[in-house]
C-alpha cells in the first residue's frame, strides 16, 4: 500500500516532465522552420528585360475570340516595346486560312474591321498541335530537348518580369487546352514554383480570360507573381460582341476592357497596375475581375480595400518572422498553465 | 446426354408450335424441367460451389445404406477421410498469385537513379571557399633593423581594419586567411620581417635608379621578372610565384632621389603588383598599401565586394557568345563593311583566352542593313551635331527591325552578347550621345547589363559636305575599327563587373593589359566567379534533390544520376583548389560544376505531369488482380473450411468407433 502510494507520485511528476518536453519539441518543430523558410528576396536583382508568353488554348472556328484576344495582346505588347525575340506566342493558327473565314488571312477584333491583327510581323512560336501542356510546361519550366531552338525558349533571367496571358475555355481549377487536355491549378502553381527557384522570373504578371479564372490561381503561393482573372468561382466570362459579318464573337470582354486601358498608353507612358485594376467595371465586364496581390511585393498605390483578403494578409503579418516568438510564447506559456491546472485537478 | 435430347426435342416443339399457345408451351417447358432436373441433377452437382451437394449426396446414399439411427448423430460423422484434391488445388493457385505478387511489384518498379542525397547535405554552402593570399611589401630604402617587422605590423593591422570597415561582404572570397610580409632591401643587402620567406624576394634584384629612367611598362616588366623570378620555388609549405600555394601580391616601395619634392606617384601594373615612386612618409606608404591590397588586388576595385548578379554573363552552360553586328541604319546614303575576320580576331583571341577558365567564349560577326534605331534624336547647336540623351537610351534598340539574335553557334543555354556598331544616316549625321552634365561622350557608345553594348560610329563622310553620290561600298578603316574594338572591350569589362573608372584619389595609373583584364583583375574575376558558381551549382542540385524526392514516381535516368554525380565531384575539386589557391582551375572546375547541375536540373525528362501518381498506378491493375484475387481467396477460404468440417467429422467417427468397438 505504502509502495503504492509512493510509487503514482514520482512516476506522475516525471511523466509531466517528459509531457513538458516533448510539446516544448513539438512546439520548437512546427515554429522553428518558419522563421528559416524566408525566401529570398527578389529585390536584390535588377530589373533588366521583359518578357511575355501568350497562350491560346482553344482551336476551332467557333473560338475564333480566343485567337483575337490572343492577337491583339500580342500587338499591344509588341507596341509597348517587347521584341519578338522576348515574346512566346502559342495558338493553334487555325482561323485567319479557314476556310469558314470570309476575310481570308485577315483576323479582326472588332466589328468595325479597323485593325488586322494578322497582317504584320505576326510570329508565332507555336502553332497548331505543338500547343500542348507539356510544351507551354516545357517553355515555364525550361526543360527543353537539345534540339529546340532559341526562338522557341524563355531565355529570361533573374531580372526578367514576365507576362503571361492565357485564353480559351476553363472551369474550376482547370484550363482547357486545344480540347483534348487540361491544365490543372496545381501544375501551374508547381511550374510557377519551379521558376521562382531558378530564379527564371523577377516579377510574373499571369493574366487569365477564362470561365471561372480565378481558380487557375488557388494554388499559388511563390512570391513575386501576381494574378489578374477575368472571372470568380461559378462565375462565367462572356463574349464582347457578335460580329454578324466573320459571323462568331469576335473579342471577351476582359480583353476588350483590357486593350481599351492600352490603347492610350505608349512606350514611354507609366502607368501603373492600380489603375489598370480600376478600370474594370463589373457590371460591363457581366463577371468580376478578380486579381490576387498578396504575393506581390512591391507596393501598387492603392488602400487595401480587397476585404476578402484583410483577414488573411493580417493572419500573414502575424505569422511574420517578428511576430512568431510571441505568438510561441504564449501558446507555451498556456500550454503550461493548462498542464498545471489538469495536474493539480487530476491529483 | 439424355438431357440434350430431351432440351433440343422441346427447342424443335417450341418452334413448330410458333408461340401460339403459351399455356401448353409453360406445362411443356416445365415437363421438361422436370425432367431435366431429375435426370441432370448429378450434373449441376459438379460446380465447385456446389461440393456440399456432392457429400450429402453421398451421404444420402450412404445414409439408405446404414441401418441404424436417427439423422442428427450421423450428418457429423464420415467414415473416410475428406478428400484432397480440391484443396490443394486452390491453394495452389492461391499461393502462386502470392508468389507472382513480388514480381509483379518489381517489373512495374519505377528506375530511379540513385542520386546522393547524403553527400548534397553534407556539403557547406554559407562559407565560401577561403583562397589564401599573401601580401608582400617590398621597400627598397636603408634599413633600421626592426623596420621590416614594424612595417609587417602596421600593414597587417591596417588590412584588418579595412575588413572589419567591410564586415557585410567579404573579402572577395580572399577572405580567410592572408599573410603579410616585408622585405627591406637597402642595396643589396635585406632585412625580412618574421614571415616572409626567402623566395619571394632576391636581394638586390633591382636597383632603385631604374625606376627614374624608365617608362611604366618597362618598369612593370622589371618589375615582373623579378619578382617572378623565383616562381616555382618553395622553401617548407610555402611556394612562390602565383603558380602554387596562394597568388602573391606585392607592392613596391622605392625611395625617391634626394630633394625630390613631388608628389609620389603610385601605379598598379598589369601583373600582381604595384609600386609607388617618390617623398612618402611611412605612414602614408602603409595606408597606400593597404588600400592597394584591400580594395584593388582583393575586391577588384569595388568598394563592397558582394556578388552582383547581373554582372555574370555566362551561359549555364558555361559558354558565352559575342555577337558583334555593324548596322547600317540606311543603306540609300552609305554601306559600310569591315575586316573582323582579320583585326577583330586578332584583337580579342587574347581576351577570348584570359576569360577561358570561366566562360567558354565563340565570337561571330555579321552586317545587317536598314536598321533604323527606334528613338528620335534632337539637333544641339552647341555641339552642332544630332544628340541622344540618357533617357532615349532605353528606347535606342530597335528589336523589331534589328534581327540580332540569328546566332547559329549559340545553343539553347549559352548566354548571347550583343555588341553593335551603329553607322546613322544621313540625316542624323553625327550622332553622339550625351552625359547628363551635357558633354558629348567620349566613346559614344553604351552598355545594357547581361544584353550586350552599342557603339555609334560616325562615318567621316558626314563631317564633310556630303555632295557626292556614295554609292560604293566603304570600308571602316583599320584604325577606326582597333578604336571600336577597344570600346568593345572596355564594355566587356564592364558586363563582367569590372570596374573600369578608378577616380580615386593617389593612384596616378593603372596600365591597361593587351588581354583587356589585367591578371589581379582576372583573380578576382575567376575568384568571384568561382564562388558564385559552386554556390549556384549546390543551390541547383539541393533543388533538384527536393523536386526528385517530392515526386516519388518520378523516373530518374541515369543520365541525370551521373550528371549529378560529376557535378558534385567538380565542385569538390573547384573548392579545394579555391582553398590551395589556384584560381583559374578552381573557376574552371566551378565552371563545369554549375553546367552539368543545370544539364541535370533542366533534364528534359523531369516533367511532373508525365509521370504516373500512385491512383493511376491502381487504376490500372486494379480492376483486373481485385475481383480475380477476391474469387481466388474465397475459394481457398470456402475449401479450408470445408476440408476442417469433413476431418472434423471423420475425427468424430473414429472416436465414436473407438468408443463402441
Amino acid at each position: 500500500m505504502a509502495i503504492d502510494r509512493r510509487r503514482p507520485k514520482p512516476s506522475r511528476r516525471s511523466h509531466f516532465v517528459i509531457r513538458e518536453t516533448l510539446l516544448l519539441l513539438f512546439l520548437l518543430l512546427i515554429c522553428a522552420p518558419s522563421p528559416s523558410s524566408s525566401s529570398s528576396s527578389s529585390s536584390s536583382s535588377m530589373h533588366n528585360n521583359n518578357w511575355a508568353v501568350l497562350v491560346c488554348t482553344s482551336r476551332f472556328w467557333f473560338n475564333y475570340r480566343h485567337m483575337a484576344n490572343t492577337l491583339s495582346l500580342y500587338r499591344t505588347v509588341k507596341r509597348l516595346g517587347i521584341p519578338d525575340e522576348r515574346i512566346i506566342l502559342m495558338l493553334a493558327d487555325d482561323m485567319a486560312c479557314n476556310a469558314r473565314n470570309t476575310y481570308p488571312a485577315q483576323v479582326f477584333n472588332n466589328e468595325n474591321h479597323q485593325l488586322n491583327l494578322y497582317g504584320d510581323n505576326v510570329e508565332v512560336d507555336y502553332r497548331g498541335y505543338e500547343v500542348t501542356v507539356e510544351n507551354f510546361l516545357r517553355v515555364l519550366t525550361g526543360r527543353h530537348d537539345s534540339a529546340v531552338p532559341r526562338s522557341k525558349r524563355l531565355l529570361s533571367d533573374e531580372g526578367s518580369h514576365i507576362l503571361l496571358y492565357m485564353t480559351g475555355h476553363g472551369g474550376d481549377e482547370f484550363l482547357k487546352f486545344q480540347d483534348s487536355e487540361e491544365l490543372q491549378s496545381h501544375d501551374l502553381a508547381d511550374v510557377v514554383k519551379q521558376m521562382k527557384e531558378k530564379n527564371r522570373f523577377k516579377e510574373l504578371l499571369i493574366m487569365v480570360d477564362t470561365c471561372q479564372a480565378a481558380t487557375l490561381f488557388s494554388q499559388l503561393n511563390s512570391p513575386g507573381v501576381l494574378a489578374i482573372g477575368s472571372s470568380m468561382k461559378g462565375e462565367n466570362s462572356y463574349s464582347h460582341h457578335l460580329d454578324s459579318d466573320i459571323g462568331v464573337s469576335v473579342v471577351d470582354r476582359f480583353t476588350f476592357y483590357t486593350l481599351t486601358f492600352f490603347e492610350k498608353l505608349n512606350m514611354y507612358s507609366n502607368a501603373s497596375l492600380n489603375s489598370l485594376f480600376a478600370s474594370y467595371n463589373p457590371t460591363l465586364l457581366m463577371s468580376t475581375a478578380y486579381y490576387r496581390t498578396d504575393l506581390y511585393e512591391r507596393p501598387l498605390n492603392e488602400d487595401r480595400s480587397c476585404s476578402s483578403y484583410e483577414w488573411l494578409k493580417v493572419l500573414q503579418d502575424r505569422l511574420a518572422d517578428e511576430k512568431s516568438d510571441t505568438i510561441v510564447m504564449y501558446g507555451l506559456g498556456t500550454m503550461i498553465l493548462l498542464l498545471t491546472v489538469s495536474t493539480w485537478l487530476s491529483t | 446426354m439424355g438431357a440434350r435430347g430431351v432440351v433440343g426435342r422441346v427447342g424443335l416443339h417450341r418452334l413448330h408450335m410458333g408461340g401460339g399457345d403459351g399455356g401448353t408451351a409453360r406445362t411443356v417447358k416445365s415437363g421438361v424441367h422436370h425432367r431435366t432436373a431429375q435426370i441432370s441433377k448429378p450434373v449441376q452437382l459438379r460446380t465447385a460451389l456446389g461440393s456440399d451437394f456432392v457429400g450429402k449426396e453421398r451421404e444420402c446414399k450412404t445414409n439408405s445404406l446404414e441401418t441404424d439411427s436417427p439423422s442428427s448423430a450421423l450428418s457429423d460423422r464420415r467414415p473416410t477421410t475428406p478428400g484432397k484434391k480440391r484443396l490443394l488445388l486452390t491453394l495452389s493457385v492461391l499461393l502462386s498469385f502470392l508468389a507472382g505478387l513480388p514480381f509483379l511489384l518489381k517489373s512495374t518498379e519505377i528506375y530511379r537513379s540513385p542520386l546522393p542525397y547524403a553527400s548534397l547535405s553534407s556539403l557547406p554552402r554559407s562559407d565560401p571557399p577561403s583562397v589564401p593570399c599573401r601580401f608582400h611589401a617590398l621597400f627598397l630604402r636603408p634599413a633600421d633593423p626592426d623596420l621590416a617587422d614594424r612595417l609587417a605590423l602596421s600593414i597587417s593591422d591596417e588590412l584588418r581594419r579595412r575588413r572589419r570597415r567591410s564586415a557585410d561582404h567579404p573579402f572577395g572570397c580572399c577572405g580567410g586567411d592572408f599573410a603579410v610580409s616585408v622585405t627591406v632591401d637597402s642595396r643589396g643587402s635585406c632585412v625580412g620581417s618574421g614571415a616572409a620567406p626567402a623566395c619571394l624576394w632576391s636581394c638586390g634584384a633591382v636597383d632603385p635608379a631604374e625606376f627614374a629612367g624608365r617608362d611604366d611598362e618597362a618598369v612593370d616588366e622589371l618589375l615582373d621578372s623579378a619578382l617572378n623570378g623565383g616562381r616555382g620555388e618553395c622553401s617548407g609549405t610555402i611556394c612562390c610565384g602565383g603558380g602554387g600555394g596562394g597568388t602573391v601580391y606585392s607592392v613596391v616601395v622605392v625611395q625617391g632621389e634626394e630633394g625630390d619634392e613631388r608628389q609620389a606617384r603610385v601605379v598598379v601594373g598589369k601583373h600582381r603588383h604595384a609600386w609607388m615612386v617618390g617623398r612618402i612618409d611611412e605612414e602614408d606608404a602603409v595606408s597606400m598599401i593597404g588600400k592597394i591590397f584591400a580594395k584593388y588586388f582583393m575586391n577588384g576595385g569595388v568598394e563592397n565586394g558582394g556578388g552582383k548578379e547581373e554582372f555574370m554573363p555566362v551561359g549555364s552552360d558555361g559558354s558565352v557568345v559575342l555577337s558583334f553586328s555593324l548596322l547600317n541604319a540606311d543603306p540609300n546614303d552609305w554601306v559600310y563593311d569591315w575586316e573582323f575576320q582579320k583585326i577583330g580576331e586578332n584583337m580579342l583571341a587574347p581576351v577570348a583566352e584570359a576569360l577561358a577558365p570561366i566562360a567558354n567564349i565563340s565570337i561571330e560577326s555579321q552586317v545587317l542593313y536598314h536598321t533604323p534605331k527606334s528613338s528620335n534624336s534632337l539637333w544641339d547647336d552647341k555641339l552642332d551635331s544630332w544628340i541622344l540623351s540618357i533617357g532615349d537610351l532605353p528606347f535606342f534598340v530597335n528589336s523589331n527591325e534589328w534581327h540580332l539574335d540569328t546566332s547559329i553557334s549559340a545553343t539553347g543555354r549559352s548566354k548571347v552578347l550583343q555588341f553593335v556598331v551603329y553607322v546613322p544616316s544621313a540625316r542624323e549625321c553625327p550622332l553622339y550621345l550625351q552625359l547628363p552634365d551635357g558633354k558629348a561622350s567620349k566613346t559614344n557608345a553604351f552598355i545594357s547589363p547581361m544584353w550586350g553594348g552599342v557603339v555609334v560610329w560616325n562615318p567621316p563622310q558626314c563631317s564633310s559636305d556630303s555632295q557626292k553620290m556614295h554609292t560604293a561600298r566603304n570600308r571602316i578603316s583599320a584604325q577606326d575599327l582597333q578604336k571600336i574594338l577597344e570600346v568593345f572591350v572596355g564594355q566587356l569589362r564592364l558586363l563582367f563587373g569590372v570596374n573600369s573608372s578608378h577616380k580615386e584619389s593617389g593612384i596616378s595609373k593603372f596600365i591597361a593589359s593587351e588581354k583587356g583584364f589585367t591578371e589581379w583583375e582576372l583573380d578576382v574575376l575567376y575568384r568571384h566567379h568561382a564562388c558564385s558558381n559552386i554556390l549556384s551549382c549546390l543551390t541547383t542540385l539541393e533543388s533538384l534533390s527536393n523536386l526528385v524526392q517530392s515526386l516519388p514516381r518520378m523516373i530518374v535516368t541515369d543520365e541525370i544520376g551521373k550528371q549529378v554525380k560529376l557535378s558534385l565531384e567538380a565542385a569538390y575539386l573547384a573548392q579545394r583548389n579555391a582553398s590551395l589557391g589556384i584560381n583559374d582551375a578552381s573557376a574552371e572546375s566551378s565552371t563545369k560544376a554549375r553546367a552539368l547541375a543545370e544539364d541535370a536540373f533542366f533534364h528534359p525528362s523531369i516533367m511532373s505531369i508525365s509521370y504516373s501518381s500512385i491512383e493511376h498506378y491502381f487504376a490500372i491493375y486494379m480492376p483486373f488482380f481485385a475481383p480475380v484475387c477476391l474469387h481466388v481467396l474465397l475459394a481457398a477460404i470456402k475449401e479450408v473450411k470445408r476440408y476442417r468440417r469433413e476431418r472434423a467429422k471423420y475425427l468424430a467417427f473414429l472416436a465414436a468407433q473407438a468408443g463402441s468397438s
